[in-house]
């Protein structure tokens, strides 16, 4: 039952209703209070309830939108394409081989400039695995979407929100990753806020005249000869530049609407007396949040913005931290490479810098990784540290 | 009698200076259509040969949108396209797919039969020149039995016959489908008229003449194009739900030889040991025009 208007005024978020939900849920809520207006689906563990609840909320009438079926995650993507193209706000959620089989699409929908706003359930590829990971997404660095990581199911809803304003702002697409399982089938405490609050933060798509609409005849997508291609290389580059400031600014501006805050990274226990920080995206970093408690000499970097990587953000929340502390990239990927695609990121930021940059594999296929886990992680850097360990293989 | 006028363009929606091979379907093709659906029409075109021709960019020789999208998901591209228009309340733009042999029997296969099966209001123009001509002639499975590609070099021609498609998408229940040729233009325009009023997913396979990838003379388009009809290669015929029409019964037996021979990519057949497969040609030519006429006889009403 929701709460009468006069209650919520006065509980921890005005205009908001608790509610007990799973990850996918929550996802499917944001897309819903977000008036998606066209969602292509195709079904994939761990996402497909996010999938089957939007179904069942515009079966029942509650969105106005139009849901299709289709053939796979390839057409998924070029249906959100056109769709976006001529001027519906799109949503759909995918999940690892779902993902990869879209990568062609997701660079179209990037490069021409598309809002696209997408969950990702995270998991791995062969050997055949559907529990968290990180190496899906992470893989789809390059395509030139923006990729927000959400600590909690909260965290996701909310940043579903920001990343259409953000997306719609840019013409960049988003795509906002939840762990499989540890959040997509967790119910957690969700505070949804109210449509009409929604409604004020984030309004229709702006259009930009570009868009097809039968009516005034336009050509998009044509072959682009050298003489013009990096025109529009350059005009993305300059936006996807801007993504840092914005998701600053936008995150300050949903705080004083909604209540909630956030920014590209966030920094727990950094400071003079820090002698390491664990660096991690997504649920991992609740753990480590845990566990740091009993460490008051290591702290938390937990990244919420990955790409474009918010190296501004980095090194503003880095800048007490001593020269000769230890960075430990926590790295729930797997690119087939020495190291990990964190350390990777970090280290193009902190080029100049002096710090010691140290390398964990951990969590791998959606092997738990439980506060004993980060534990061993903080004892093997302080007392044996090597580039790069596979924590649970020490 | 007065003479018919129904092969006339009236009105051109196409600007002159198509960047087209000479003697090339394409063309043709988008002249006749575009005349007929008109302005509020949106192009969705995968890679094909069309996606060079319709101009790169900034160019578009279309008087109507066009949208250039990835090879394998036209269709799904399309279905997009549609949803967000039918939700603007633009129902009368027409969404017109116009797709290579390559883009429709293979790489595209998947998402054409999503798009027919949920019945989308979308009209698909498929110009089936047998091969992937755009990256010069390699071997699609449109290509002919017997025909020489790049990938299907000297003795090691196509030895395997060609995917029904028109069979295949028909099993899916489409309202319309039907084959066309350049050569029979009011049967042509006949059947996009026919295929623009109709709602739901619309099918037209139009026989494509392709000089460079054929090795034909440009000038003779046409006449083989003719020639393809009249020794039953390419027979014209429409499908409604299933009910077979064939559109043009020819007065005389021309054997495929007749057709066969003004084009390079068969010469080899021509020589007096490979003969036999000039035979097996006519043999499955035959088959299939019997199997067409008995579809056609067909006597049932689903209804």
């Amino acid at each position: 039952m929701e709460a009468k208007t006069e209650e919520k005024v006065k509980q921890l978020f005005p205009r908001h209703t608790q509610k007990i939900m799973k990850g996918n849920f929550a996802a499917a809520e944001a897309a819903k209070l977000c008036k998606a207006g066209f969602i292509p689906a195709y079904p994939i563990t761990p996402q497909t309830t996010i999938v089957e609840e939007l179904s069942n909320k515009v079966a029942k009438g509650e969105m106005d939108a139009t849901y299709v079926n289709m053939d796979s995650e390839h057409s998924v993507f070029a249906a959100a394409m056109g769709a976006s193209l001529a001027g519906e706000r799109v949503f759909t959620a995918t999940s690892g081989q779902g993902l990869f089989y879209a990568h062609e699409v997701l660079h179209a929908i990037a490069h021409f400039r598309l809002p696209v706003v997408i969950c990702n359930v995270g998991r791995p590829s062969i050997p055949w695995n559907i529990w968290s990971d990180q190496t899906d997404s992470i893989s789809q660095r390059d395509t030139g979407w923006i990729q927000f990581y959400g600590e909690s199911s909260q965290e996701v809803l909310d940043s579903v929100i920001q990343a259409y304003v953000i997306a719609e702002t840019l013409n960049i697409p988003v795509m906002v990753v939840l762990d499989a399982f540890y959040q997509s089938h967790t119910s957690e405490n969700i505070w949804v806020p109210d449509q009409d609050l929604v409604n004020e933060f984030l309004p229709p798509r702006k259009l930009t005249g570009g868009e097809i609409d039968g009516e005034n005849p336009k050509a998009v997508g044509g072959l682009v000869p050298p003489e013009h291609y990096e025109t529009f290389n350059y005009r993305y580059w300059n936006d996807i530049n801007k993504t840092e400031e914005l998701t600053i600014e936008i995150g300050e501006k949903f705080g004083k609407h909604f209540g909630r805050y956030y920014k590209p990274v966030e920094a727990v226990n950094i400071g003079p007396q820090t002698k390491m920080v664990l660096v991690s995206i997504s649920s991992i970093s609740t753990t480590v949040r845990g566990v740091i408690k009993h460490h008051p000499d290591v702290g938390l970097l937990k990244l919420r913005l990955f790409k474009p990587f918010p190296k501004n953000s980095v090194l503003e929340v880095l800048k007490d931290l001593p020269e000769d502390a230890k960075i430990v990239a926590v790295e729930r990927n797997f690119l087939g490479d020495k190291e990990g695609a964190i350390i990777g990121e970090l280290r193009r930021a902190l080029y100049g810098t002096n710090y010691n940059l140290f390398d964990v594999y951990t969590g791998l296929g959606g092997k738990d990784v439980p506060p004993v886990t980060i534990e061993k992680i903080i004892y093997a850097m302080q007392n044996n540290p090597k580039p790069v360990t596979w924590i649970d293989f020490e | 009698m007065q003479p018919s006028l129904e092969f006339l363009i009236k009105e051109e929606k196409v600007y002159p200076g198509a960047l087209s091979c000479r003697g090339c379907g394409w063309a043709l093709l988008v002249r006749h259509l575009a005349s007929i659906l008109g302005e509020n029409t949106v192009y969705v075109v995968p890679a094909s040969c069309f996606s060079i021709i319709a101009g790169p960019y900034p160019l578009n020789e279309l008087q109507g949108s066009i949208v250039h999208t990835v090879f394998a998901a036209a269709p799904a591209t399309a279905t997009g396209i549609r949803a967000a228009l039918d939700r603007q309340g633009k129902e009368d733009v027409t969404v017109a797919v116009l797709a290579g042999d390559g883009g429709t029997f293979d790489i595209g296969l998947q998402s054409l039969s999503g798009a027919a099966s949920r019945g989308e209001n979308i009209l698909y123009v498929a110009n089936n020149n047998g091969a992937y001509m755009n990256t010069g002639i390699q071997t699609s499975t449109a290509t002919p039995y017997g025909a020489v590609t790049t990938t299907n070099p000297q003795n090691n021609y196509k030895k395997t016959w060609p995917k029904d498609l028109m069979g295949i998408i028909t099993a899916h229940n489409i309202p319309y489908a039907a084959t066309c040729s350049l050569a029979f233009i009011e049967d042509f325009r006949r059947k996009i008229k026919k295929a623009k009023d109709i709602k739901g997913f619309r099918f037209l396979m139009v026989d494509g003449p392709c000089p460079p990838g054929h090795k034909t003379e440009p000038a003779q388009s046409i006449t083989i194009s003719r020639l393809a009809v009249e020794t039953k290669l390419f027979p014209l015929f429409e499908t409604e739900h299933q009910n077979y029409k064939i559109t043009y019964k020819p007065e005389k037996d021309l054997p495929v030889e007749e057709c066969l021979k003004y084009q390079g990519r068969f010469k080899h057949l021509f020589k007096d040991e490979s003969r036999k497969e000039l035979k097996e040609i006519q043999k499955y030519v035959d088959y299939n025009w019997k199997r067409l006429l008995s579809l056609e006889a067909r006597d049932f009403d689903l209804n």
